[in-house]
């Protein structure tokens, strides 16, 4: 591996909280290298800071201290637009409760990524589709979203975490609400997406079975990253 | 600032370039705004029917405006002529007495605002004979307008037509008690023959109307066969106008003595208006149109209030989807842009019903007061209630698409 590869690089990284007169340390001091093809497990218990530090990752709130670069940029200084151009253009994400947009069909929920990328009306169902037969859900591109199963829902939010070809794909407890033989189904494909397209993909979860499946994992404890 | 950002990432080749899509997006935002709210449309028919109730109102009422009065007019007149204005020669002691020229009636009706002239002549005294016994009563000559002018109707048979004036035919309409007191009841009049100076007149009909309380005890000839026909009936000292609406009844007043004075000599002439029925239908009129236009307001207000908290309603609602939307990618402006969409998709939408309801509204009374309502005025109102949907529509929608999309990513995320 070169550094050329290098997606994630996070150096002595802090989030505090405050309230009231005091202050609560989250994230003490997080160091974290992510690679192109690499899949990293962030594991923790409840309350430990995994979904601050995801929320960092996804450049959804600010750091206290610390360097977040993406590819060599400091994601962390740029202004609200440029991070929303900066998350619409590089990153996925796939959330625990399977988050589609109710009322809505499969399309039309890979749809909007795209829209707001930019991308044209006639290249998009080319891009939905190739998105949708990588977790083996084509057949399902005009159904209401409300009338999927679990699973299926979950592989939907995949789909629409890749239908822009993000640099690196941000879940949060993916297998969460999955019984045992949707979890591994899912993680069967994010495997196949992180060695077929070469994603970096940084996964936050406490069950111990999804993060066996990662080629490396993180256990945050106390506020600090370590090997696990 | 944001610029600047995008230029350095755009220029160290970590971001393509700028595609330009910025109103393929705005399109985009357009069909889903519009396609949000079809799906979600139990939600927002309330406030819809709403917009489009006011709107069809504004629209009928402005267009069918002047009909409607014109209408009022007849209605209302009946209560004191307040549309009617009355223009006499004065009786002259010592020097000639003055009467209506021909070229004076025809510059009096050209007069903008006068819908209706009418003349007539007078013979006081007339005598009839009936089975050996003798009636007298005052005679009149009149045209045609006559009737439509004092809202006359025929009580039984007809009134004159303007065939029977042209051609001077030798008919007669009776007061009702004239009739009663020759021919013993007024329907048995009809058909009947009355003798005057020596010609003979078909009773057509017997006067009648609300106005016809003071012309029971008097006989009318068409004013061609008066004229041409009762000896010693006088000339045409009396004029009456009928206004369009009473909106027109002082500048035809203030008009038509300047009319007269300049058509012929116009010593004595008096011209009266019935200032008092007039003010008085004025201010019953303003106050209904009024309580119309507020009501009117009223709704569109209360539309407007109705959209506002459907759309706070609807932010709250969809935090967790905005979020989403924003951690897809969305920027602030697109989500503002979608949810103003949403409020003026609902508004117009609206106003769009309201105006083919309104238009209905208009062909029906157009028919029921066979009138025909000026189409420009329509398309103005049409483009004023379109206006008025869309500042609607941004006035209500602005405030909570300004809240969604100053939502930060991360509250929106963990809202439950």
């Amino acid at each position: 591996m070169n550094n050329s590869d290098l997606v994630i690089d996070i150096q002595h990284l802090t989030k505090n909280y405050n309230s009231g007169a005091e202050t609560i340390p989250v994230l003490k001091d997080i160091n974290l290298e992510v690679r192109r093809g690499e899949m990293v497990a962030i594991m923790g218990p409840s309350g430990s800071g995994k979904s601050t530090l995801l929320f960092i990752l996804g450049i959804f709130q600010p750091a206290t201290s610390g360097v977040y670069n993406v590819a060599g940029v400091d994601v962390l200084s740029l202004d609200r637009d440029a991070q929303a151009i900066f998350r619409r253009e590089k990153m996925g994400f796939v959330f625990q409760s399977c988050d589609l947009l109710e009322n809505s069909t499969v399309y039309e929920n890979l749809e909007l990524p795209l829209i707001y990328t930019g991308v044209k009306r006639r290249d998009r169902s080319d891009m939905i589709m190739e998105a949708l037969q990588r977790v083996n859900l084509e057949h399902r591109v005009r159904q209401p979203s409300n009338r999927l199963s679990g699973g299926e829902r979950q592989r939907v939010s995949i789909a629409r975490a890749l239908v822009n070809e993000p640099e690196f794909i941000l879940a949060d407890e993916p297998t969460g609400q999955l019984d045992q033989a949707n979890s591994e189904r899912v993680m069967d494909y994010f495997v196949k997406i992180t060695e077929e397209a070469r994603v970096a993909m940084v996964i936050v979860t406490h069950d111990a079975s999804t993060a066996e499946r990662c080629s490396r994992r993180s256990l945050l404890s106390d506020g600090l990253l370590k090997p696990y | 600032m944001a610029n600047k950002s995008l230029q350095s990432l755009r220029a160290a080749g970590f971001l393509p370039p700028d595609r330009g899509t910025r109103l393929l997006r705005f399109r985009d935002l357009i069909r889903i705004s519009f396609r949000e709210v079809v799906r979600k449309r139990r939600r927002y028919i309330g406030v819809m029917a709403a917009i489009a109730l006011g709107t069809a109102g504004f629209i009928t009422i402005v267009t069918m405006g002047r009909d409607l009065k014109a209408n009022f007019n007849n209605d209302l007149d009946l209560l004191g002529g307040a549309t009617i204005i009355a223009a006499h020669f004065d009786p002259q002691m010592y020097d000639r007495q003055e009467w209506f020229r021909t070229r004076t009636i025809e510059a009096v009706e050209q007069i903008p605002g006068v819908r209706d002239v009418t003349t007539s002549r007078l013979r006081s005294g007339a005598t009839t004979t009936y089975q050996e016994k003798v009636y007298g009563f005052n005679l009149i000559g009149v045209d045609s307008n006559y009737w439509s002018l004092f809202s006359f109707t025929p009580r039984y048979g007809r009134l004159f037509t303007a065939e029977d004036v042209a051609e001077g035919r030798k008919v007669c309409v009776l007061g009702q008690d004239l009739a009663k007191t020759i021919f013993g009841a007024p329907e048995a009049a009809i058909g009947q023959i009355l003798n005057l100076d020596n010609n003979l007149y078909h009773v057509v009909g017997i006067i009648g109307g609300v106005r016809a309380a003071d012309k029971t005890l008097m006989a009318f000839l068409p004013i061609s066969t008066a004229k041409a026909r009762i000896p010693n009936i006088s000339e045409i000292s009396s004029l009456y106008i009928r206004c369009n609406t009473w909106d027109d009844v002082a500048p035809v007043a203030a008009a038509l003595e300047t009319v007269i004075t300049t058509s012929q000599a116009s010593k004595g002439l008096r011209v009266q208006v019935a200032w008092e029925p007039l003010q008085q239908v004025q201010r019953m009129f303003w106050w209904v149109s009024l309580f119309i236009y507020a009501s009117i307001g009223a709704t569109l207000v209360l539309g407007g209030f109705g959209i506002w908290n459907i759309m706070m309603a609807a932010v709250t609602a969809r935090t967790r989807e905005i979020g989403l939307k924003k951690a897809m990618g969305a920027e602030d402006s697109d989500i503002l842009w979608q949810f103003l969409f949403e409020a003026l998709t609902v508004t117009f939408t609206s106003a769009f019903l309201g105006v083919v309801i309104g238009r209905v509204g208009i062909e029906y009374m157009s028919r029921m007061l066979g009138s025909s309502p000026p189409e420009g005025l329509f398309f103005l109102c049409l483009s004023a209630g379109l206006a008025f949907a869309a500042v609607l529509g941004i006035g209500s929608g602005l405030y909570p698409s300004i809240r969604a999309s100053r939502m930060q990513v991360v509250d929106a995320m963990r809202y439950e």
